[in-house]
């Protein structure tokens, strides 16, 4: 395939064959791309999933908005800094997302988890009716919580609104769905038997025990000292810090017997009756600034006295 | 020499040195990206890793494009025998070129807060898609851009009937690089189908568009370094360009084994992109016979260097390491892993990065106006951005090796804790070759740019008189192209180690557990491959740099 100067070589008249056969080469390609997204194949559409409500196409545009595939593949494409998401819906069921990510930087415990359950459509779209039954339809729930919960993730916290991650997580619903042809490739072993695991920590083995138990309250009579284990326990300090600073949610550094501005203009006394409300009922008192429904209602995952305690904690970290 | 004979060359001059401060921050985000690799919490919710990774990602891309225009720019008032037509348009282009950098760098910020600015469905501030991360209001004017660039080739080439294959090979690449862009210009709703069509871009500008470039420029650098005959580098630019189209076009076929779209795509695609590194092996050829047309002394070796660089690169990076990955069963296990990062840094920086960079090596002291320029610091940026990227290359390699067995065999998904604590070693790798590889770019930016204005640049070392001593002999013997075949072969023969250990993931053995094959033959591919390569490249320069023994050096221009 080579040419020298003078001889005849006849570029053009192969450069006219060559341009045919790409021609050819393009109708074959063309006429497979096409068969590849009739409607008779079967793939799912976003258009046709939802999630609580919420629509797959606007966890699309989400996800491109936060740059996800930045850190995460998709489908295999995008960066490889952390897991690939296409099938995180089915791993890890919709509970476990809506408790991780309005604060990834920490990965959730059984008790966030059991609070997202704890509402009605999530549970629907989990299809349980029980933390049992949903670790044991979500192993990768429940691999998170045994091995994880309690520890920082390599994540930042995003400013994720409950509605985009309400959106986001249809939008993984969707992946989910997707045929893939067998990609990712479903493992043979199990891997956590082997020593490139991570072994599961010592610390991590007391959360997965309920805080409902009761075992925990015998154990610590001071309330403040009661309430210091329950939050780490719950996973509140997922979103609060001890500090002023806002993390997700308010810092509790300070906060008790302040006077907070509400979403709707008027203020609170920060009080008992405030921080239990906010814990039972947190949608009844937005403080400015932050979004309705982001906080999870922890009705039924915590006692009465529980609750007290936590309260007094967060006094005992109050202004005054 | 070819010297300046046209004005208009000089407006390359701009683009060159834009290209060199941009892969100058490309580089730094790049290191900034191994760090947190290694510690997570650096910088973590200030300049997140997705953030960090669109700058180097799409740094990358301007920089590269920013010296194909210099490169363009050089070479068309000489393919065409006259001036470049509407300098202004070229000047308004270099501007449009700085705003869209500074736009862009800016406006992907936002994805920190999630603020895509959606307006009439489409985001026009930054749109999270790999590669081509920009947002609309960018693309527009960047669409702008390429029509410029389109507007001022074809006005400057001479009527059609004229054309060689070269100027063929150009503007076909100049007119494909604007039409395959606009494929990236719409939101779309379905994840298979927006795949689909982001690797029109992606696959198409790379595969096809840049290639295409990068084939034609290389060519005409052969005829202007070397002498080489206009007419019979012509036809072997239209045999590349040729077989880079006929296995590229369904040879995208490989981007959709996984992406939603049907299986038979993995037939296609394992059957076209396993003929794609014919027209790199064919390019790496040529290059052998046109660097051997004549036994004259190389009078630019930094410009030299990077232009076989850029060739044994796109061998190795792009048709190697490509080739390893095309089929469906070894694809099925790099897919998504570190595996494919060596390859991209290979075949991206290599092929078209290092072309910039050589035409930016033979253009600027001829702009400038010096015949003997002190190559030194050329030579030295050249081996340490080479073994640097070498060096990169294999640690991606070996880590992506270790993490589809950790994640893909064994299910590990745990990146914090499972992932990353068994890549470590190879994490810890890559800042390491990335800071011989970041010394390398300050030596080569720092000399580029200094060019010519520095007291020390005319040669009056003694680098050239000290090699007169050195006879052609043993390392430094002429090469034969019998051996350059061998070498070419040895590279291949470890390409289908790797290619095997890739295999080798999908046997019951290591499916159940143990490692060990795919690991040893990793080991010794990897490792085997980019010796091969480093080995070569010496040994080819070697050869040429003692013609410079011969007596001809005292005839230079």
């Amino acid at each position: 395939m080579s040419c020298k100067e003078g001889e005849l070589c006849e570029e053009g008249r192969k450069r006219k064959v060559a341009m045919l056969v790409l021609g050819f080469m393009a109708l074959i390609f063309v006429a497979l791309s096409l068969m590849s997204f009739l409607d008779s194949r079967g793939q799912v559409i976003p258009k046709n999933v939802q999630y609580a409500g919420f629509e797959a196409v606007q966890g699309k545009r989400v996800f491109q908005a936060y740059n996800c595939m930045g850190c995460h593949t998709i489908v295999g494409n995008g960066a490889y800094f952390g897991p690939d998401l296409t099938n995180t819906y089915d791993i890890t069921g919709p509970a476990w997302l809506e408790a991780f990510m309005p604060s990834a930087a920490s990965w959730p415990t059984q008790a966030a988890v059991q609070v997202q359950l704890n509402k009605p459509e999530i549970a629907k779209e989990a299809g349980v009716d029980g933390i049992e039954a949903y670790l044991e339809k979500y192993p990768g729930a429940a691999e998170r919580i045994m091995r994880r919960s309690g520890h920082a993730s390599i994540m930042p916290n995003l400013p994720l609104s409950g509605d985009e991650v309400s959106s986001v997580i249809a939008f993984l619903k969707y992946t989910s769905q997707m045929d893939t042809e067998g990609w990712p490739p479903v493992p043979r072993v199990a891997g956590l038997t082997f020593p490139h695991a991570t072994q599961m920590p010592a610390a991590a083995v007391s959360t997965v025990v309920s805080p409902q138990s009761g075992a925990v309250a015998n154990a610590l009579e001071d309330p403040v000292a009661l309430g210091e284990k329950l939050v780490k326990d719950t996973g509140c300090t997922a979103c609060h810090s001890t500090g002023s600073d806002t993390v997700i949610g308010p810092g509790w550094g300070g906060l008790y017997g302040s006077v907070v501005t509400l979403n709707d203009g008027s203020s609170a006394d920060v009080d008992d009756a405030y921080l239990t409300e906010a814990l039972l009922d947190p949608n009844a008192q937005i403080a400015a600034g932050f979004a309705t429904g982001l906080m999870p209602a922890y009705t039924g995952i915590l006692d009465t006295d529980q609750v007290a305690a936590i309260v007094a904690y967060i006094r005992s970290l109050g202004g005054e | 020499m070819t010297l300046i004979k046209y004005e208009t060359q000089r407006l390359s001059m701009r683009f060159f040195m834009v290209m060199l401060v941009l892969f100058l921050f490309q580089t730094g985000f790049g290191l900034l990206l191994a760090m947190q690799h290694i510690d997570p919490t650096i910088l973590s919710g200030v300049l997140n890793f997705n953030v960090v990774r669109v700058q180097h990602l799409n740094l990358g891309i301007l920089w590269i494009l920013a010296g194909f225009i210099g490169t363009i720019l050089f070479v068309g008032p000489l393919l065409s025998k006259r001036e470049l037509a509407a300098p202004w348009l070229i000047k308004f282009l270099f501007y449009a070129l700085l705003v869209i950098v500074i736009w862009n760098v800016l406006t992907q910020y936002f994805a920190q807060q999630g603020i895509a600015g959606w307006w009439m469905g489409q985001p026009w501030l930054h749109e999270g898609l790999e590669y081509i991360e920009a947002g609309r209001a960018a693309d527009i004017v960047i669409l702008i851009g390429f029509a410029i660039l389109c507007y001022v080739v074809l006005r400057t080439f001479p009527p059609l009937k004229q054309w060689t294959e070269i100027h063929w090979g150009l503007g076909l690449g100049v007119l494909a690089l604007t039409a395959v862009w606009m494929f990236g210009l719409f939101f779309i709703e379905r994840l298979d189908l927006q795949e689909y069509f982001r690797w029109y871009v992606v696959h198409y500008w790379v595969e096809g568009v840049w290639e295409v470039i990068h084939i034609s420029l290389v060519g005409f650098m052969m005829v202007m370094m070397f002498k080489a005959s206009m007419k019979s580098v012509g036809y072997a630019v239209f045999w590349g360009i040729s077989l880079v189209w006929l296995s590229g076009l369904i040879g995208n076929a490989h981007h959709y084994f996984w992406i939603g779209t049907p299986e038979f795509w993995q037939f296609w695609g394992s059957l076209f992109s396993a003929l794609e590194p014919l027209p790199l092996i064919f390019c790496f050829w040529h290059i052998y016979l046109d660097a051997h047309q004549d036994g004259k002394p190389i009078v630019n070796m930094p410009a030299f260097a990077f232009l076989l660089g850029s060739v044994v690169l796109e061998q190795v990076g792009a048709g190697i390491l490509g080739f390893t990955m095309t089929f469906a069963l070894t694809n099925v296990w790099s897919h998504g892993t570190w595996v494919t990062v060596s390859h991209a840094h290979l075949a991206l920086f290599g092929t078209f990065g290092m072309l910039g960079l050589a035409a930016a090596y033979y253009a600027v002291p001829l702009m400038r106006g010096i015949r003997n320029f002190d190559q030194r610091y050329g030579n030295l940026s050249f081996w340490l951005v080479f073994t640097g990227m070498l060096g990169m290359a294999f640690a991606f390699a070996i880590g992506g090796t270790v993490q589809v067995f950790v994640y893909r065999t064994l299910g590990l998904d745990w990146f914090g804790g499972d992932v990353s604590s068994a890549m470590y070693f190879a994490k810890i790798m890559v800042p390491l070759f990335g800071l011989v590889f970041t010394v390398g770019v300050g030596v080569l930016v720092f000399d580029l740019l200094t060019i010519g204005q520095r007291s020390d640049n005319e040669d009056k070392s003694s680098s050239h008189k000290s090699l007169m001593a050195v006879p052609a002999k043993g390392w430094r013997r002429y090469l034969t192209g019998w051996e350059a075949g061998i070498w070419l072969l040895s590279m291949w023969v470890f390409g289908a180690v790797i290619t095997a250990g890739l295999l080798s993931f999908n046997l019951a053995v290591v499916r159940d557990g143990d490692p060990l094959l795919p690991y040893f033959m990793a080991g010794v591919g990897y490792t085997g491959l980019l010796m091969v390569t480093l080995l070569f490249v010496w040994r080819f320069i070697s050869s040429l740099k003692a013609r410079s023994a011969s007596p001809a050096i005292n005839n230079r221009p």
